[in-house]
């Protein structure tokens, strides 16, 4: 790996912790600033198929499916008094790793692979939720900064155990 | 008179079903809370009610062609539903009938036949056994491989909506679905609809019936629970929820239509398929409709929903199911459904407004579960039984129902009443205690 690319690394290992803190802190709007005005946002459904036929993920179904309006609407939402599903909001810890770089033109564009595991805890139960994927993301660059314009989440569960997706992935 | 002293786990089921004709009382709006949290009952229900009506296993288009099949869930058991090289839709156990082993393990695909992953006995899609490994060795000549055909789960359909049951002796689907057809017809006869991708599926900690309590009857929670949904103009006002009729008819099934609309809900460009598919009053219905919420009989819910986003007025339907898995979990698997003829850019958006509002990130929908699971920790366990906790579902007993509506069943003119919560739980008891 040529010194560019270990540096380059490291600036989405930073970046990505960075995120996971402003989501796990509840800070939206600082999470808002590292989105790219054009995101897509997604979470396919994914599927038990038969051996190893690929992809075993929809193409036409997702958890999500958002660009940045149908985002802001969510967490505008997340801020009035009545979004019960987040009162009091979950705690959630969210560990990034394998960040592996997969495409990268310098100031220009990125395509950055890594691994989710959110751990979820709400209210006063000692259960927890474990949501555990593959984030497929890529960044353009824009003003100096990186800003994430693509994001797929590939989860691992067929069937959420979960009781809802209030929190971001 | 109650028992002061209720020990269900104690009790025989023919004493714990004596128990529920003392304390389950819908005509007086009474419902104990210990149905929702109670092992013996869950059980009860279990033989009484999902192995004996008709449940909801997927739509039509999910198998379009010859030799597709999905594998679904019929009240605990794994079945195959597939599509056969003759067309006809057939529901197999997927269980092996020479030792007992699932045959399938994929969620969907294409396969005209089945081979077991234990020794290899292989199933045509019509449940027949064409193969078996060594036979003639093993088996010796004479070997009659008709008797080993797969089990079959009874199947009928309804306007692309499939049911199954393992009850042979229950009536026609036609029959247990009824009166009800009507309004099933503009859920989704109203013109060709199709499912889009494989269903959503995720976990709740609730006891199934507060989801179909939930959908059958309950506007009256839209005001509070969904208050975020009014606060960002998604509808029009919190108290939008109450105008229009609750209706339902027997066998417990039950819905709340929304209406009057200003504006048409559905794809313009489709009014000709909608009037060729519906009556006049059908389609009448149709043009005024805000919403429709609603439960077949025990677990099918289903929704259209109209509302505004990014500034433009779009409407989605789905049907789900709160399939049990424990007295207190349940699997809600929902599928979304949309108009085959309706524009590229209308499934876009209908498809992105069901996800926005009601998937497991859907913002209607995870304030839900939220008020599910906490109702459900709160009636688990024995204090409940012991100190007979009960629901109350008074709400509209004092009222009549209106007699010149154009649908069938029983109406009342707005939807802020508990007459379908009481008619659902009226069905649900004549089950448990037959």
């Amino acid at each position: 790996m040529s010194l560019e690319k270990m540096l380059a690394t490291y600036e989405f290992e930073q970046w990505l912790y960075e995120e996971a803190k402003f989501l796990d802190d509840i800070d939206f709007d600082g999470w808002f600033n590292m989105l790219h005005p054009a995101i897509s946002y997604q979470m396919p459904v994914r599927v038990n198929k038969e051996g190893i036929e690929r992809p075993d993920y929809s193409l036409d179904m997702f958890a999500f499916d958002d660009d940045i309006e149908l985002l802001k609407i969510r967490v505008d939402r997340l801020k009035t008094d009545y979004a019960w599903a987040e009162i009091p909001p979950s705690r959630t810890r969210r560990s990034v790793n394998n960040v592996r770089l997969i495409e990268y033109v310098p100031n220009e564009k990125a395509v950055v692979h890594s691994y989710l595991t959110i751990y979820r805890s709400r209210s006063t139960d000692i259960h927890h939720d474990l949501i555990s994927g593959e984030r497929q993301d890529e960044f353009t660059f824009v003003d100096g900064e990186w800003k994430l314009s693509k994001r797929v989440f590939i989860v691992d569960q067929t069937t959420l155990n979960t009781r809802n997706l209030a929190i971001f992935v | 008179m109650i028992k002061t002293n209720i020990n269900l786990e104690e009790m025989s089921q023919k004493e714990a079903i004596e128990y529920l004709i003392e304390s389950v009382r819908p005509e007086e709006g009474s419902i104990p809370a210990s149905l929702l949290g109670d092992p013996k009952i869950y059980d009860i229900e279990h033989k009484k009610v999902f192995l004996k009506t008709w449940l909801f296993i997927g739509h039509e288009s999910e198998i379009p062609n010859k030799n597709d099949f999905i594998t679904r869930d019929v009240a605990g058991y794994s079945v195959i539903l597939t599509r056969g090289a003759d067309g006809e839709i057939r529901g197999l156990y997927n269980m092996c009938t020479h030792r007992g082993m699932k045959l399938c393990r994929a969620d969907a695909g294409n396969k005209s036949s089945f081979t077991c992953p234990y020794h290899g006995f292989n199933f045509k899609n019509n449940g027949d056994c064409v193969g078996v490994p060594l036979q003639k060795d093993i088996y010796g000549e004479g070997f009659d491989k008709s008797g080993l055909g797969l089990h079959k789960v009874r199947i009928e359909t309804y306007k692309g909506l499939i049911f199954g049951t393992w009850n042979d002796e229950a009536e026609s689907l036609e029959d247990f679905l009824g009166d009800f057809k009507w309004y099933l017809d503009i859920l989704v006869g109203r013109a060709e609809m199709e499912v889009v991708g494989p269903p959503q599926r995720f976990i709740i900690q609730s006891n199934w019936k507060i989801g179909a309590d939930n959908f059958v009857g309950d506007s009256y929670h839209t005001m509070v629970t969904h208050g975020s949904i009014v606060k960002l103009g998604m509808v029009p006002s919190a108290t939008y929820s109450k105008k229009g009729y609750q209706i339902h008819t027997s066998h417990g099934h039950g819905l709340n239509l929304g209406t009057p609309n200003p504006d048409f809900a559905f794809p313009e460009e489709l009014k000709d398929e909608y009037k060729s598919n519906l009556t006049e009053e059908q389609f009448d219905v149709l043009s005024n409709l805000k919403n429709m919420i609603g439960n077949i009989f025990p677990n099918l819910s289903f929704l259209i929903s109209h509302t505004k986003v990014k500034g433009q007025l779009i409407s989605n339907t789905s049907v789900r199911l709160w399939r049990p898995v424990g007295v207190d979990k349940m699997e809600v698997i929902t599928w979304f459904l949309v108009e085959k003829n309706a524009s590229l850019d209308w499934k876009k958006r209908s498809r992105e407004s069901f996800i926005l509002t009601f998937s497991p990130s859907g913002i209607f929908e995870q304030d839900d579960t939220e008020v599910f699971t906490d109702i459900t920790a709160a009636a688990t366990g024995t204090m409940p039984l012991v100190k007979q906790l009960t629901f109350n579902y008074t709400m509209g007993l004092h009222r009549q129902p209106v007699g010149d509506f154009v649908g069938p069943g029983v109406v009342f003119d707005d939807k802020f009443t508990e007459a379908n919560q009481r008619n659902f739980y009226r069905y649900w008891l004549d089950l448990m205690t037959t």
